[in-house]
């Protein structure tokens, strides 16, 4: 972190906020000591499995729970500060809206808490493609459709901070793409997106940054190319393979897996590699970087901190 | 603040917990108006009735304010009042509004709109009774010499002054109870037992001044249920006097009644906001 970066680029950030409930040598600590910094144009994926402590970190952030410790500032300012969320669209909970009122009423219900007049209600539900059944009672709405009714409202008052808790939540296939996209268009238009989840898989799709959280505890913050990246290696399926490590051993150190060999070299080895294997007359069927998926990373660090 | 009410009344306007404990007054006299009008015209004309005084016939228009002061009336107000602040809780909404807006002003809209839709539910009921009293002297049931629209207006306004007291404390302690409880339906069982405690006041007294004589005498002059009842007794015209036993008894003026129940609604509207500031949304 950079003390001297501006606060202007600074949408969020979280200084050793934690939350304990109850007291004393009894108290439950559903967060302890995390501080992050989410900045303008990134999506920054707030990363743990199920009881975390992920939802409560973004309560924190929203001024919907107090912290018990540290302290969470919207571009430089509390929460709790006269329109210091004015410039925050948040979608907690998939989507909590009154049941009998239209996706249309819901947006003007919220449009006029925020002070305003509603006059961007149909371009973002044109946004989210729920302009057809607008009309329609949330309560008749499906899963998919409050979590997109929730984005809407999240980007009703075209705020310059998205928090998106579990964004992917009940949607189908198709509405995880048009999900991911609508969250990266909203990092090229400049705004900061921070968002929550336990699907290792869209974080690593969609984030530039990622934190990963674990029994309320922030473990590591790095972009997904840093916690991907575990060194120079390269993960060869070739057959026969005593006859690929014979063939490898000498310079490049190998060893066998359960797919194949993982061999210590560059990618800069790679044609070498190839020659070598083919002069022996190894069979091969693929080439490149081992790299670790955030999955195998992610539960290597959470049991690690088990541990 | 003026858009936080709005957007409250528009969320509330057309639920229909609102329409079943709100606008059904005007529709249920509405309607009887019209079926009276209607019997009127086609029934033979009967024998007049006894003539009222002007007096007589102004307060007999002013039944409707008698509402909120009645049991029944209270009830439908405490309910009321338990689904606007206690339903965003079972609704799982405050997640949706408290970025939007001041904690403070939520609840201060939630204030404006229970109070306002009931006022406005009782004075629109308040005219259609009017419209009919004046329909049914088109039909025979001549108006008193001395009724005129000054005294009429004054009565009016007076018994919208006195029906206040009783809104206020109602929704007051409702808007509480729905904070600290988060919950409809205790809110409803605490504020109807509240009326109910209030109704057995007098039974109560008189038990406690026969056991504990030194605590009860103060905790009524205190508490706020004999001064809302005492409120409400002055704006028929006398006071409320509680007997306690043979040799004592209880009777405040209107004005320290009035300023007791104030200190009890002011009180109740500080600890909701206190408590709602304070409170984890999870």
């Amino acid at each position: 972190m950079v003390d001297s970066e501006p606060a202007e680029t600074i949408a969020l950030e979280l200084r050793g906020i934690g939350k304990a409930y109850g007291r004393g040598a009894n108290a439950k600590r559903a967060v302890d000591d995390v501080s992050l910094r989410v900045r303008c144009g990134e999506v920054y994926g707030f990363l743990g499995p199920n009881g975390a402590g992920k939802s409560t970190t973004i309560r924190m952030a929203l001024s919907l729970i107090r912290p018990t410790a540290g302290e969470a500032l919207i571009f430089g300012r509390h929460p709790t500060e006269k329109g210091a969320l004015a410039r925050v669209g948040s979608l907690v909970d998939g989507g909590t809206f009154y049941g009998f009122l239209s996706g249309r009423d819901n947006l003007r219900v919220l449009a006029r808490t925020q002070g305003g007049d509603g006059a961007r209600i149909d371009e973002v539900l044109e946004r989210v493609e729920l302009d057809r059944d607008a009309k329609r009672k949330v309560k008749g709405y499906s899963t998919g459709m409050k979590q997109r009714l929730g984005v809407a409202a999240a980007l009703l008052d075209n705020p310059d901070l998205v928090i998106l808790d579990e964004p992917a939540n009940g949607l189908d296939a198709a509405g995880i793409q048009d999900m991911r996209a609508l969250i990266r268009g909203l990092a090229a238009e400049g705004k900061a997106v921070f968002l929550s989840s336990h699907l290792l898989h869209e974080v690593e799709q969609i984030c530039d940054r990622v934190a990963v959280v674990h029994k309320g505890k922030l473990l590591r913050e790095a972009t997904v190319g840093e916690l991907l990246d575990v060194g120079d290696a390269l993960r060869i399926e070739a057959e026969p393979g005593d006859a690929a490590l014979a063939a490898l051993g000498g310079r490049w150190p190998a060893q066998r897996t359960e797919t194949g060999l993982t061999v210590q070299a560059s990618r800069a080895d790679t044609p070498e590699i190839v020659r070598q294997l083919a002069a022996a007359n190894v069979d091969i069927f693929a080439i490149g970087p081992d790299g670790h998926s955030l999955e195998d990373i992610f539960l290597t660090m959470t049991r690690d901190s088990d541990a | 603040m003026l858009d936080a009410v709005y957007a409250e009344a528009l969320k509330l306007r057309r639920h229909r917990a609102t329409w079943l404990m709100v606008w059904i007054y005007p529709i249920v006299v509405a309607l009887i108006l019209i079926g009276v009008l209607l019997y009127g015209a086609v029934a033979p004309a009967g024998e007049a009735g006894t003539t009222a005084t002007a007096e007589q016939w102004i307060n007999n228009t002013l039944i409707f304010w008698e509402i909120p002061k009645s049991a029944p009336g209270r009830f439908l107000i405490a309910g009321f009042a338990a689904l606007v602040f206690a339903g965003e809780y079972g609704w799982n909404t405050w997640k949706l509004i408290i970025p939007a807006r001041a904690r403070w002003q939520l609840i201060a809209a939630k204030w404006v709109v229970v109070v306002g839709f009931v006022l406005i539910s009782l004075i629109v009921t308040d005219l259609i009774g009017l419209i009919g009293e004046l329909l049914g002297s088109l039909q025979g049931e001549a108006i008193p010499a001395g009724v005129t629209i000054g005294a009429l207006l004054e009565a009016h306004i007076r018994a919208i002054g006195f029906a206040l007291a009783p809104i206020l404390y109602t929704v007051a302690f409702a808007g509480l109870f729905g904070v600290l409880t988060q919950s409809i339906l205790a809110t409803v069982i605490l504020s109807i037992a509240l009326v109910i405690i209030e109704g057995l006041l007098p039974l109560l007294a008189v038990l406690g001044h026969n056991y504990m004589p030194g605590i009860s005498t103060p905790l009524i002059e205190v508490l706020p249920l004999y001064h809302v009842a005492n409120v409400m007794a002055w704006a028929k015209g006398q006071g409320m006097t509680l007997a306690l036993g043979p040799d004592a008894a209880i009777g405040f003026s209107f004005g320290a009644s009035l300023a007791i129940l104030s200190a009890w609604i002011a009180a109740a509207a500080a600890a909701t906001q206190l408590r709602f500031a304070r409170q984890d949304l999870n």
